[in-house]
């Protein structure tokens, strides 16, 4: 088995894992430096729970994703969305807008939905719907989701700092 | 102004925040000291064998292997992985039959594809998984049935000697003449019949697809305690079933129960908890963990029982039901499970509804070479929600009977039998239900515009309505326990060991205990994890938590206020039966001078030393807490009515789901957001096996969906525009009036949506899932006829 | 089987096309190599053996998205669908390859697919690899010792989940023509749900003078074991005035062209009953 040292910058904080080549992103930020708050739901990207994003705001799948490959790179995760004890507006409107029902596609949804606002800050519900595809919910329909999605929207403009992520 | 202060309020839920933040821990969450990782080697070539050799030799010598666990180094004792047998009071545990007939691992034979045949423990899981490669399993394959029909032959191999002919259930002669479950006589009921509309129905196998996989970390540790973390929906009753199986007592079987990332029935009972503690006992000292792939999920934990349908309705002209005859076959999957329940209640839900003059309920399950079947959300009921619905409606498009009308003119009304028909209507709020969710439709004005359509692309309304249960009283036992205890500053920890699969009822039950108590809802907690510390309870099923459970706080809290009455009685000089609660005073109805702080009583209780040097130490009296061993006296059954506007495409069959209105009979919504929240997962859940759920075989048995893949829900974008509707007319039973929400919403849009498309073609999709595959066969069928 | 860990193989992730081209040539067909990745770790998720695989995300200048009137689109074998889908040109000037990049799978999977690893992957059903394949791509080789080579996709899908890739070669690009007057495309995919693998779907790429048909390649995919070109249907439509009677002729003859099957997302039935109706919208949604 190959092995790759690799250097992550993950929620701000710097990394260096040595992985195997067959592991997956999703396995090494969860078993590895123990960011568990990235959730397994399926392993073949279609439930969407291990959503993390890099660089630019761009979701991917943890899960689809060789961790070798991800030299050099920088990686938030639910976990580094909050400052402090304020929680990203993303994540206040899940709250507010009972978003969560058993939380286990919430890691994942959050930061799809970060991904979104951050490239179309102001999404018709047609738009958010479509592009929260490949992120599965079980529990609530998706109705309170899109609702949080748009306070989010609207709640962003006063987000302090402007960043989205 | 609301009468209530947080009863009726979306009060925003005590778990999210963690929950938001990804620091709330599931079971695949956690790690421990020690840790070791098991993989579970399973049957993937055949559905039906005999295993002639098992050889876990090779294995064993793989790079990180610690133990190879085969069927001889387990427990041989057998089980029934649901928990519904032991729910089943005494006097009907006979009848019904209900059996064990699991083992931790195939007991020499495989009954279905994915079965669990031994373990390897390793390091890590990577090493485990690799291992597992090794095994080497030799079988000798056997015929494979894949439904009723092909199970019941006189020459099929035999499930288990204690069920001949693969039956694993009908109802029983003992309860139900002739295996019939009704009354009056059908017969009679069909000769007296204008339109009679008989047919034969298919219901899917549809699966929870709860979104946290199958994890259980398992202890056997120095003190010869065997602890399990879990995510089950039923923490006593797996507990007490892990004791049984394993042997030990009660009181050394912990079951700590980790955050439930869904539900829905698939963890009504026992997953993998019995492998975990399995190998836990195979490895003292270490706890072994088991991550099941996503995959597995389809193949462990029970599904919907899918199966064979014979309906016939007779009508009069007007309209009136004369007489209903069903029989439900259904696929039991390799194992017992709740053979006895889905069979059973499945009549329960068929004659609770309308106001059929005869009614016959016939319900079988047979043994088959799939993967489980048990409890599902719904239990039954969307079954006949779709099957008799969308017959109700074919019969009434004969007649010229506009559906609303009809029924609002033949639902039971309060005094008439539900579900259980000893057990007459409290409460029934479905007349506003399906007026005002026919007007949100635009029911009258778009039926008439619906009517006579040509074109390629065509509309349709349609409705479908049931009502369900709160709680599964009188037929199973509804125990609860549930304590509170005052602290001395009068905040108030409440102790219950009610699982939350994520509806949002540790919030409800808090609000329930809050508005009881006159407390604000942020001074009391909810214990619900530690198995040595709770109480019994049932566990989450049945649409029961919110009804029975806030029954069992505010008995508790009235345990709490009569003893709280009782001390300030004797310090004010008053009857205890005079006093009052409020913002933690409590005073003399109608002299609110004549009041005693209850902080500093409570504070007293704590801190009782009374020290007086003349008499000698003494004490006052101590810390209040309030007591229930619960037992609901009813089960107030929620109605609902679902509204769906589609479109279908007459070349291709595909069927668009335009708008969707969702009316539900609460009695009284505690928490209205988390109402919603249960309306519109439901709705997900409904939608998906009306329209796209199902899990499917290769001839020889092997699952060909086990995976997101193939096996699609309605996403996002999927999903109608929905609104809903909430009925409050308080119900006599329940908490502040409260019924239950849990199941209603799956099982109303079945009708609805097969009802609509019907109203927009013309053609009935007789088996689940209606696909435009199905649709446009219907279409050819009929413009060739 | 079904696992969470991926099947044991040594990963190579070279970091400029020489070693890549050299790591290739020594493994041949032994080494898998992969850019986004996601279908082969899904393989390697239900235990495929693989041994060896190749990662390609490191190579640089390989991300680019270019146009001009001369050299047509020009897509290297790193640029994402996501990146085709943010480009105007891609929008304005080939529909039917935009559209396939807005349905195709979901927005994490977008942020690292490829165009190239999407024909390669060569299967019937891919929904990128259609569009490109009415738009008359040309996929671009090289290898350690023959250099740069040329194909055109007619002749890349040889096969189910098989093309004409060389074991030693590396695809480096995806090329398309510059539009030519009067030329139009389209796409339409028939899911179960909106985020699912097609059950059919159809590209269409028509050259209109004026009312007349010059040119058209049709492509429809999940009705065999590759995509398949319409050739007696483009035939039908070359020439012809794309009126009523035309398109009737051409959506009855798509049924001999094609051998669909039961499988997982739909029946030969259907497929047989629906291609028609897909086939003529779709050219007449590359004609609005």
């Amino acid at each position: 088995m190959s092995h790759h040292t690799i250097n992550l910058n993950v929620n701000g904080m710097p990394q260096t894992v040595t992985v195997e080549g067959n592991q997956t992103l999703l396995e090494v930020l969860r078993e590895t430096i123990d960011q568990t708050d990235v959730k397994y739901g399926c392993g073949t990207g279609e439930c969407g729970a291990c959503t993390v994003l890099v660089e630019d705001n761009k979701p991917i799948n943890a899960c689809m994703t060789l961790a070798a490959t991800m030299d050099g790179r920088s990686i938030t995760t639910v976990a580094g969305l909050a400052k402090g004890n304020e929680l990203h507006p993303v994540q206040q409107a899940f709250v507010d807008d009972f978003a969560i029902q058993c939380g286990y596609c919430t890691p994942g949804m959050v930061m799809k939905s970060v991904a979104l606002l951050s490239e179309n800050p102001n999404p018709s519900e047609d738009e958010i719907r479509h592009y929260l595809e490949g992120n599965i919910c079980r529990c609530t329909g998706y109705a309170k989701i899109v609702t949080a999605v748009q306070s989010a929207s609207e709640n962003m403009v006063q987000y302090a700092g402007g960043d989205a992520a | 102004m609301s009468e209530f202060k947080t009863v009726g309020k979306s009060e925003i839920r005590v778990d999210v925040r963690g929950k938001v933040t990804g620091r709330t821990d599931y079971a695949a969450d956690l790690k421990m000291k020690g840790m070791l990782h098991a993989y579970l080697v399973r049957c993937f070539d055949y559905a039906h064998a005999n295993i002639i050799r098992l050889d876990m030799s090779e294995a064993a010598k793989e790079p990180g292997v610690v133990k190879v666990v085969g069927p001889e180094d387990v427990t041989s004792n057998i089980f029934n992985q649901s928990v519904i047998d032991i729910m089943v009071p005494p006097t009907l545990t006979g009848p019904f039959g209900d059996i064990d007939d699991q083992k931790i691992f195939a007991d020499g034979r495989v009954k279905h594809y994915g079965e669990a045949i031994c373990a390897i423990i390793a390091t890590t899981e990577a090493a485990a998984e690799h291992a597992a490669k090794k095994v080497i399993v030799e079988y000798e394959p056997l015929p494979v049935y894949l439904n009723a029909e092909a199970s019941k032959q006189a020459d099929a191999i035999q499930f288990d000697e204690r069920k001949p002919g693969n039956l694993a259930f009908q109802l029983p002669e003992a309860m139900f003449e002739n295996n019939i479950m009704g009354h009056g006589d059908v017969a009679t009921g069909f000769a007296e019949a204008d339109f009679i509309i008989e047919d034969t129905l298919y219901t899917s196998k549809q699966k929870q697809c709860q979104m946290e996989p199958n994890s259980y970390i398992a202890l056997y540790d120095d003190s010869e305690k065997l602890t399990c973390w879990s995510s089950t929906q039923m923490p006593k009753c797996v507990q007490s079933k892990l004791a049984t199986i394993f042997e030990i007592p009660v009181a050394r079987m912990k079951l700590i129960q980790t955050t439930v990332g869904g539900g829905f029935g698939a963890r009504l009972g026992m997953v993998l908890e019995p492998h975990a503690c399995a190998l836990a006992m195979a490895m003292p000292g270490y706890p072994i963990k088991i991550q099941s792939p996503r995959e597995e999920d389809w193949l462990t934990s029970p599904s919907r029982h899918p199966g064979d349908w014979k309906v016939k309705l007779g009508f009069k002209k007007d309209g009136t039901p004369v007489a209903a005859e069903a029989n439900f076959a259904s696929y039991k999957g390799a194992y017992y499970l709740d053979g006895s329940g889905v069979a059973a209640t499945t009549g329960g839900w068929l004659q609770a509804v309308y106001k059929w003059e005869n009614l016959a309920y016939q319900g079988q399950t047979y043994f088959t070479n799939q993967p489980v079947c048990g409890a599902f959300r719904g239990y039954g009921n969307p079954q006949q929600t779709f099957v008799m619905e969308s017959m109700i409606d074919r019969a009434l498009a004969q007649l010229n009977i506009d559906p609303v009308e009809w029924r609002t003119k033949w639902h039971k009304q309060v005094g008439d039998g539900s579900w259980f028909p000893d057990v007459p209507y409290s409460s029934v709020a479905i007349d506003p239900c399906l007026e005002q969710g026919a007007e949100a439709i635009g029911w009258k004005e778009k039926r008439a515009r619906y009517k006579n359509q040509t074109g390629t692309i065509r509309r349709g309304v349609g409705v479908g309505m049931t009502t369900h249960t709160s709680g599964a009283f009188p037929m199973l036992l509804e125990h609860t326990v549930c304590s509170i205890k005052l602290n001395e500053d009068a905040s108030a920890n409440l102790t219950f060991a009610c699982s939350d699969l994520g509806q949002g009822s540790h919030t409800a039950l808090r609000q329930i205990a809050a508005e009881a108590l006159d407390f604000p809802v942020s001074d009391i907690t909810l214990n619900t994890q530690d198995g040595d510390i709770t109480g019994f309870d049932i566990g989450a099923h049945a649409s029961r938590t919110l009804y029975v459970g806030g029954g069992a706080v505010i008995e508790a809290v009235n345990d709490a206020k009569r003893q709280i009455f009782e001390r300030v009685a004797k310090l004010l000089e008053a009857n205890p039966d005079d006093l009052e609660l409020k913002d933690k005073q409590v005073f003399v109805k109608g002299s609110p001078s004549r009041s005693v702080s209850l902080k500093e009583l409570l504070h007293g209780s704590v801190f009782n030393f009374d020290v007086d040097l003349a008499t000698g130490p003494s004490f006052k009296e101590g810390q209040i807490e309030g007591y229930a061993s619960y037992n609901p006296p009813h089960c107030s059954p929620p109605w609902a009515a679902t509204f769906i506007e589609v479109e279908v495409d007459m070349e291709t069959g595909e069927c668009e789901l335009l708008e969707m209105v969702n009316t539900h009979d609460i009695g009284r919504a505690i928490n209205p957001a988390i109402v919603e929240g249960q309306m519109e997962g439901g709705a997900q859940q409904g939608l998906g096996m009306a329209l796209t759920e199902e899990l499917y075989f290769s001839e020889d048995g092997k699952v060909l969906n086990n995976g997101f893949t193939d096996y699609k829900m309605l996403g996002p974008s999927d999903m109608p525009k929905m609104t809903n509707i909430i009925i409050e007319e308080p119900d006599p039973f329940g908490p502040f009036g409260a019924k239950s929400v849990g199941e209603t919403g799956l099982c109303t849009p079945l009708g609805a949506v097969a009802n609509a498309i019907y109203n927009a073609t013309g053609v009935s999709v007789t088996d689940l899932p209606i696909t435009p595959e199905k649709i446009l066969k219907a279409i050819k069928a009929q413009e060739a006829a | 089987m079904s696992t969470r860990v991926l099947t044991k193989f040594d990963l190579q992730i070279p970091q400029d096309i020489p070693e890549a081209l050299a790591i290739l040539d020594e493994y041949q067909e032994k080494i898998t190599p992969v850019a986004g990745g996601s279908d082969m770790l899904i393989a390697w998720k239900h235990g495929v053996e693989s041994g060896n695989a190749m990662s390609v995300t490191a190579l640089p200048g390989l991300d680019y998205l270019t146009y001009d009137e001369n050299e047509g689109l020009r897509i290297g074998a790193l640029a994402t669908i996501d990146q085709l889908l943010r480009s105007d040109i891609v929008r304005e000037k080939y529909p039917a390859l935009w559209e396939s990049a807005e349905i195709f799978a979901t927005h994490q999977i977008k942020n690292t697919a490829t165009l190239v690893g999407n024909c390669l992957r060569a299967s019937p059903a891919g929904d990128g690899s259609a569009a490109a394949y009415a738009l008359g791509a040309t996929l671009t080789f090289v290898s350690k010792d023959g250099g740069e080579r040329k194909e055109h996709i007619d002749d890349l899908f040889t096969g189910y989940a098989q093309t004409s890739r060389k074991p030693n070669e590396l695809a480096t690009e995806i090329s398309i023509p510059a539009p030519k007057v009067g030329s139009r495309s389209a796409f339409i995919r028939v899911t179960r749900v909106n985020e699912d693998l097609a059950k059919l779907n159809v590209a269409a790429y028509l050259k209109m003078d004026g009312d007349t048909c010059s040119e058209a390649r049709l492509v429809m995919g999940c009705v065999g074991p590759t995509l398949l070109r319409l050739p007696k249907c483009e035939a039908l439509l070359k020439g012809s005035k794309v009126d009523d009677a035309t398109l009737d002729a051409v959506a009855n003859t798509v049924n001999d062209e094609i051998s669909p099957i039961d499988d997982q997302r739909s029946t030969a039935e259907y497929r047989r009953s629906v291609a028609p109706v897909f086939l003529k919208r779709t050219i007449l949604k590359a004609l609005s």
